[in-house]
């Protein structure tokens, strides 16, 4: 320990007399470009605080010169960007599908907003270009499962499925293993049946297994999913004579939904997107392929 | 205060420590707590054995150093 | 306490608790090679979300913030507890106040919280607030560590054999007393059971979210600023062997520093229902805050004036002095984007990852090699490192894998900024989310190479400071200027 001030030779700028552990400090100066830039940042900071809200006092705060708010300034984007829409979506709101379609320049405007619409809201479930999923259905083939029309496309995005929605769409299979309907032999005989209608039947399946799969279909499943397997619309009861199939498309994934169906929930739209918005995803989903 | 008053004072800790472990470890509601009982029941016993041998370790060093010192044999 | 008496006008040797120290050290490096090895495992799983294996365990959710605690607080905080022990012990003459087994206790109670901490974020629980995740009762053992080092510390502080405490210790100070402070208020919390991990935090709505980036901005200013300043503080000048360049500017800045980071916590509100006003004073204190910042930059750069040839010979100086560069970097970037219309570009984005790791890569780790590589020939008494050589690829392959990273993640950043709000001309967006996601895939990739290179360095440094310490011990040393009274 030294408290002697001594002269750094390389700088040539006295030291304080301090020393710990061999470490010593010089007394240089504060660099003086370093203030003046740190008093500039005090004085933007100053004319900042006068400009916006700032200082709070008591129960209120400094409003700032320029009237400035958060709020103000999202409001005036979005009622900037709803401005711009409605040079279009306004006579989309108001026509009929067929006369949006006519018009080449609307048509274009319905695409563009559908697209992006379909994109952050649909395609998390529905996939890219409406490919589905398991348990999310493919919008692009035709296997609708409520109906492929314009109207009925536009219904279901308003109101949804399952969702809540006092007009949503709704049913409801039957519980035919849990709920004790079906004994688990007939579940397997109507899983083969079934298979047959994917196109996939069990190979070592015998023609009399079959046949109690047809007999327990044609009593239980045939009068929502149809004679023929061809669904049930008004009940939203999927195809099954088809190659896209919703639940899975194995034996076992059959078995399961009899047993204990999953019955998928679309949300309602009509509270997040507007009329004339949903009118444009309606057109591209119809357009994505399985339109009808 | 002197270092080996305050040496004993966490090592004594390390009961209440373990107790508290073992507490946690019979009643917990979920696994986390469970784990972490059980996790702190193990530290302090391994934390209060590590200063015990420590300590003794220490004392046979020292022990061997006087001997030494004193031109005969270690102890221990 | 017996006060030491002077014989012949000198005080006697004193004998430092090394050996705390030397385990924070090896603990340190571990905790590097976990928290890398996690942080380039996270890269992956950003680049191809089939790597999260379908485990919960291995899901991002929640391995992200075992990479974060193990950054900040396993490897971080084993440096800084670690070099804050050295640094007053030796810039005191004093030896560790409390005794061993106190300094044992916070060595294995600390590692313990770090232990469980982990576990608990794998098994699924959390606080869920970002850099204070772990429930309840682990925020209540980490306290008490945290208490008893701030006795030690403060302990040591007190009966130095010095006039003035160095400034060094006056950031390990702040160091110690805000996080205590933040980690208190923030993890204010009721338990819904005694024996169960969950509680619901004190605080409710915009005040808790408050809270939590109070904390959150402050875990960045008081744990990864003020600590690792007082690190440079101690060993720029003990490697390049040359005074501090100002003493005023150390006191100005300490003082501006700790003043004003404290307020700057809303920038990370910026635009939420924070506030008008206080999302104002949010940036207006960021704003402020650069200088006091940059003096540290200063005084760790200006130190080097006349010893920069050192440089050239030693890269573990060259990591240490690359840090302070990195440092100037950040917090100049830091205002920058806590201006309002910036943040709106900014924030959400990646820019904010390749900000927080300029400062965490750039600054909290390079400063913490540079303080290892002085640090380990001298806790083992070792002339010097195992392999010189190893030091500069280390330093040049992490350089590397900082620069990849921090470039990827800035173009990924503006590129999702300015896709996130492109209109066109019907007015609607431009671009989905899933289109920006897309988008930046590849520079993901190249982020994860710059973990990669990273990590790499972190396990060469691991390996020479395995050998190091493996080596032969020589019979005799020269130690550098001021360890003549080391002793065990």
């Amino acid at each position: 320990m030294t408290d002697q001030i001594e002269r750094d030779p390389i700088t040539g700028t006295e030291t304080t007399g301090h020393e710990w552990d061999g470490i010593k400090e010089l007394n240089t100066p504060l660099p003086k470009w370093w203030l003046y830039t740190w008093l500039a940042c005090i004085a933007w900071a100053a004319v900042w605080c006068f400009l916006y809200p700032s200082i709070p006092y008591g129960p209120s705060y400094w409003h700032g010169i320029l009237g400035h708010t958060n709020r103000a300034d999202v409001d005036r984007e979005v009622h900037a960007v709803a401005v711009q829409r409605s040079a279009v979506m306004d006579k989309i709101g108001t026509m009929s599908f067929a006369d949006i379609r006519a018009d080449k320049g609307l048509a274009e405007a319905a695409n563009t907003a559908g697209r992006i619409t379909f994109a952050n809201n649909c395609q998390p479930c529905h996939g890219a270009g409406g490919a589905g999923a398991i348990g999310y259905p493919a919008l692009a083939t035709g296997a609708w499962i409520w109906g492929g029309k314009l109207e009925d496309i536009q219904q279901t995005l308003i109101h949804g499925i399952r969702s809540g929605d006092p007009e949503a769409r709704d049913s409801q299979m039957p519980r035919f293993g849990i709920d004790g309907v079906l004994k688990p032999e007939e579940i397997q005989h109507v899983a083969d049946f079934v298979m047959t209608y994917y196109g996939t039947p069990r190979k070592d399946a015998t023609p009399a297994e079959l046949a109690a799969g047809a007999e327990i279909f044609a009593n239980n499943c045939a009068a929502c999913h149809g004679d023929k397997g061809q669904g049930g619309r008004e009940f939203g009861a999927p195809r099954l004579a088809s190659e896209v199939h919703l639940g899975g498309h194995t034996r076992q994934d059959v078995i399961n939904q009899i047993n204990n169906p999953h019955m998928g929930v679309m949300p309602y739209w009509n509270t997040r997107l507007d009329a004339a918005t949903i009118k444009s995803l309606a057109l591209y989903v119809h357009d994505l392929g399985g339109g009808e | 205060m002197n270092n080996e008053t305050a040496d004993r004072i966490v090592s004594w800790m390390m009961i209440p420590l373990g107790l508290l472990g073992l507490l946690i470890w019979a009643r917990a509601l979920d696994a986390e707590m469970y784990v972490f009982g059980l996790s702190l029941t193990l530290f302090s016993t391994a934390f209060g054995f590590a200063q015990i041998k420590r300590h003794y370790d220490d004392a046979d060093l020292a022990g061997a150093h006087a001997a030494a010192h004193r031109g005969g044999q270690p102890r221990g | 306490m017996a006060s030491p008496v002077m014989v012949n006008g000198v005080y006697p040797p004193v004998e430092y608790n090394e050996e705390v120290v030397r385990k924070f050290m090896i603990a340190a490096m571990f905790w590097a090679v976990i928290a890398f090895t996690v942080g380039v495992y996270l890269a992956l799983e950003l680049s191809w979300p089939e790597f999260n294996l379908g485990y919960s365990f291995t899901n991002f959710g929640r391995l992200r913030p075992v990479h974060t605690s193990a950054a900040i607080f396993a490897f971080g905080g084993s440096v800084l507890f670690g070099t804050a022990m050295h640094v007053v012990q030796r810039t005191c003459r004093a030896r560790l106040f409390g005794g061993r087994v106190l300094a044992d206790f916070i060595f294995w109670g600390y590692q313990f919280f770090i232990v469980m901490a982990a576990l608990s974020y794998v098994m699924g629980f959390s606080k869920s607030r970002e850099y204070a995740e772990p429930e309840w009762h682990i925020d209540l053992w980490l306290t008490l560590v945290w208490v008893l080092f701030a006795v030690v510390f403060v302990g040591t502080l007190m009966k130095r054999r010095e006039p003035h405490i160095y400034v060094a210790n006056w950031f390990y100070l702040a160091f110690i007393l805000t996080v205590a402070m933040l980690h208190i208020v923030n993890n204010l919390a009721v338990p819904v059971s005694f024996y169960g991990s969950k509680s619901y935090s004190l605080f409710s709505g915009v005040q808790d979210a408050m809270i939590q980036w109070w904390y959150g901005h402050n875990a960045v200013g008081f744990f990864l600023t003020a600590g690792f300043l007082g690190m440079m503080y101690y060993f720029i000048p003990k490697a390049a062997d040359r005074p501090i360049y100002s003493y005023r500017l150390s006191i100005v800045h300490f003082w501006s520093l700790i003043f004003l980071y404290i307020w700057a916590g809303p920038h990370h509100l910026l635009y939420t229902s924070l506030p008008d006003w206080t999302q104002t004073l949010g940036t207006a204190f960021s704003v402020m805050l650069w200088m006091p910042s940059w003096g540290g930059m200063i005084n760790g750069l200006m130190t080097l004036s006349g010893a920069w040839d050192k440089l050239r010979t030693n890269p573990g100086l060259r990591f240490s002095v690359t840090a302070v560069g990195f440092y100037g970097m950040a917090t100049f970037e830091g205002p920058v984007m806590s201006i309002a219309s910036v943040n709106s570009l900014s924030h959400y984005t990646d820019w904010g990852i390749g900000h927080v790791h300029s400062g965490s890569l750039g600054w909290v780790a390079f400063i913490s090699f540079g303080a290892m590589y002085y640090l380990i020939p001298v806790l083992w008494k070792r002339p010097e490192m195992y392999s010189v050589k190893l030091i500069a690829w280390h330093y040049w392959i992490a350089t590397l894998g900082i620069v990849l990273y921090i470039t990827s993640m800035w173009v990924a950043g503006i590129m999702e900024g300015l896709m996130w709000r492109a209109y066109d001309s019907y007015g609607f967006l431009q671009y989905s989310f899933v289109e920006s996601v897309i988008a930046a895939h590849p520079f993901f990739v190249i982020r994860m190479g710059g973990g990669v290179c990273f990590l790499t360095g972190a396990l060469m440094m691991a390996f020479n400071m395995f050998m190091t310490i493996r080596g032969p011990k020589p019979a005799s040393i020269s130690m550098p200027h001021g360890y003549a009274l080391a002793g065990e």
